[in-house]
């Protein structure tokens, strides 16, 4: 009895293994795709998307999956060395690079190609493919959404403050006024600006005609002239009492504080719109969005500038399901696919003309903020700045950047910033 | 044939040991002996991506010597535990003499102690944050000052050692407090009728007999607080002005190997980590020799 016990482990054991592994397999003779993405606010649009091509193809079962942005990317890497990646997955412009250069992704320059060649020429931005390519310039994923970034201000406080809203002709030297008026008349902060590349300076250095990496996105451009006067520009706005400093942001985001009716514009990305209406119920109806007030005296261009990324659907090169997660991607990509997307509020489609299907999810609330802005912006957008070595020198700008916060020479600290990211070319080449 | 029989037993007996202790021995072998070999072999190599490694030999660590972030950092640990371990670990005996007094509601304090370990570090973390918050926070709003609790760089490692001490009191108390009700009763018995204080009763009797636990939460304390990670991680972001004189080694570490992506040097980082933690322990099982009283 005793010593057959062991053996009887041993069997259920062995039972078990082998149950695991035909619960792989699909009893229901479907092919079962996983399909990742990080944003929980997006589930319920990348379902009815994926409900729209399972219900014309009935033998596919497709899982949305949300892990946390935080662990997004641990897990997807670990997935990507044992080969384990789902069958599809949401893919950022900061990580293509590494992910495409690397050989992981599939190649998905051809997708159209039976259809229409010139179908994502003829359908996406340049910027939302440029989003989508690796380094040798192939497609590595189907052009999700867009986004750019916009003033968000409080229309309370300019009331109280009599200052006329930011429209078109707004330049920095409104918003300075502006901030200066409402901070006289209302004692609560004007324009906040905090410590952001994507939300924050990139966006005034190209109004101003600079670069952070130049147009072959090798060489970076912290040095520039023009660069150099917007980042100082930028830095320096917190000099005026208008504005908290980068202690106050460290610890009360600009969201927090905007929201909470402590200030009075700051510079938000559509993607957080939708959520904020929804999660500040009270201040619907008190805020609305401008397009960027533009640089009064640009060294070159006409002042104006956001700045724009955007996802895309990527698959691994290695796949099981290759061809049918293909043409899953496909649908993904096709008109139908990316106006369910834009319909269900999930973000701003890729596809061009179908940006205000967007709009729809707006019109639950009672104030419709004007999303339009949002849209005439992509009239002269710029594409979020990477590159394949940008991933090693981010850490060292952010350190760089929060020396420059604390006192550190400016010009100094923008040379080692600059040093920094061209030594990766050096070395690269 | 007798002795075969008896040692065919034994063989089971020592078999079935084996197979009781496989789980943790298979565990600790999966999840930790070979993950630190690997460790140490990526800290020589340099991470090409996606788990590809290239053999550089010394440049990781010839770069970290070279680096004065990494110096800052490993100042920053060694100031952390300074300031963690010895207040900690006094204020959690105090808390263990007392929650073994005569008390009302023992049990209820007990539980009220222990709380902190059971929450998440990380909302433990968010709630102190606003705690600590200089312009809106309760700790400023109540002192009436404008302390930056969180960002002013001279503070800001200070109030991440106050959350990890009030976070790891309960925790190091109850071990303490199983150390202390091991002492017979008639120690102290004897003590009053000779008429010694309740403070030379403590460090005549109490402190002795407590001394293998103290030492022992003494090296789990002191290891903690050189691996801190997740409570500055979440204290203090990248764009805090303090980031520089709080960031820790791990912090280093999960920068360098997640956020850039160079898990060779990250590796570096946490060979040094271990070095550190194996001095450090070292010295402690050097120093027990003169305190700790393992005579019953």
């Amino acid at each position: 009895m005793k010593r057959r016990f062991p053996r009887m482990i041993a069997a259920a054991l062995a039972l078990m293994l082998l149950l695991s592994v035909t619960g792989c397999g699909s009893p229901d003779g479907k092919t079962h795709l996983t399909f990742q993405i990080w944003d929980i606010a997006q589930r319920d649009g990348m379902q009815a998307m994926c409900d729209a091509y399972t219900a014309q193809h009935p033998d596919v079962v497709i899982e949305v999956q949300v892990t946390s942005w935080s662990e997004y990317w641990t897990k997807l890497e670990a997935a990507a060395e044992s080969n384990t990646m789902p069958d599809i997955y949401w893919m950022h412009t900061d990580q293509i690079l590494y992910y495409a250069d690397f050989g992981i992704l599939a190649d998905l320059t051809d997708l159209y190609d039976a259809e229409d060649p010139n179908f994502y020429a003829d359908h996406y931005s340049e910027i939302s493919l440029s989003n989508a390519s690796g380094t040798d310039g192939k497609l590595y994923g189907v052009p999700k959404d867009k986004d750019n970034v916009l003033l968000v201000y409080n229309k309370e406080m300019f009331d109280t403050a009599g200052v006329a809203y930011p429209d078109e002709s707004w330049t920095w030297d409104d918003m300075e006024a502006a901030s200066a008026q409402i901070y006289q008349k209302t004692g609560k902060y004007g324009y906040m600006a905090y410590s952001d590349e994507q939300l924050g300076y990139w966006n005034f250095v190209y109004q101003n005609g600079g670069y952070i990496l130049d147009e072959n996105n090798v060489y970076a451009g912290y040095t520039q002239p023009a660069t150099a006067e917007a980042i100082k520009y930028y830095v320096g706005l917190q000099q005026n009492e208008w504005c908290p400093n980068q202690a106050y942001f460290a610890e009360t985001t600009p969201g927090t504080a905007f929201f909470s009716e402590q200030g009075a514009m700051f510079l938000e990305g559509n993607w957080n719109l939708l959520n904020e209406l929804k999660n500040y119920p009270e201040m619907v109806g008190k805020w609305d969005i401008a397009v960027l007030p533009k640089c009064p005296n640009p060294a070159s261009g006409d002042g104006r500038a956001t700045i724009s990324n955007g996802l895309c659907y990527s698959t691994a090169a290695r796949g099981k399901n290759l061809e049918v997660v293909k043409d899953v991607l496909r649908f993904f990509g096709s008109e139908e696919g990316q106006r369910i997307q834009g319909e269900s509020g999930a973000a701003i489609p890729a596809y061009n003309g179908l940006e205000d299907t967007w709009s729809t999810v707006f019109q639950q609330f009672d104030y419709m903020i004007d999303v339009q802005k949002c849209y005439d912006q992509f009239d002269y957008v710029v594409q979020y700045i990477n590159n394949a070595t940008r991933r090693k020198w981010k850490s060292t700008v952010a350190d760089e950047m929060v020396r420059i916060y604390n006192g550190a020479d400016i010009d100094q600290s923008l040379a080692h910033m600059q040093e920094i990211a061209d030594s990766y070319v050096e070395s690269a080449s | 044939m007798h002795t075969n029989k008896l040692s065919r037993a034994a063989r089971i007996e020592q078999n079935w040991g084996w197979f009781m202790v496989a789980p943790t021995i298979i565990g600790l072998l999966v999840l930790n002996v070979w993950p630190f070999i690997q460790t140490i072999y990526a800290s020589f190599c340099e991470h090409l991506g996606f788990g590809h490694y290239k053999f550089i030999g010394l440049g990781n660590y010839v770069n970290m010597f070279q680096n004065a972030e990494f110096w800052k950092a490993t100042g920053n640990t060694l100031i952390f535990c300074v300031l963690t371990v010895p207040v900690g670990i006094f204020l959690s005996l105090l808390v263990a003499v007392m929650l073994n007094a005569k008390v009302k509601f023992k049990g209820g304090f007990r539980t009220i102690f222990f709380l902190p370990m059971v929450c998440a570090p990380a909302a433990v973390t968010m709630v102190w944050r606003w705690i600590f918050n200089a312009d809106y926070g309760v700790l400023n709003q109540i002192f009436g000052t404008h302390v930056k609790w969180i960002t002013d760089p001279n503070v800001a490692l200070i109030s991440c050692a106050i959350v990890a001490i009030w976070s790891s009191i309960g925790y190091d108390a109850v071990l303490l407090l199983s150390g202390l009700q091991n002492i017979s009763k008639s120690y102290y018995e004897a003590a009053s009728i000779d008429g010694a204080s309740k403070i030379t009763q403590f460090f005549k009797i109490t402190l002795p007999m407590v001394s293998p636990t103290l030492f022992v939460t003494m090296i789990m304390r002191l290891m903690a607080s050189i691996k801190v990670y997740d409570l500055i991680y979440m204290m203090v972001e990248e764009t805090n002005p303090a980031l520089t004189n709080v960031q820790s080694l791990i912090y280093l570490f999960y920068r360098e190997s997640f956020v850039a992506g160079s898990r060779g040097s990250g590796s570096a980082i946490a060979v040094w980590t271990v070095l550190i933690i194996g001095i450090a322990t070292l010295f402690q099982f050097w120093g027990q020799k003169k305190w700790v009283n393992y005579e019953i």
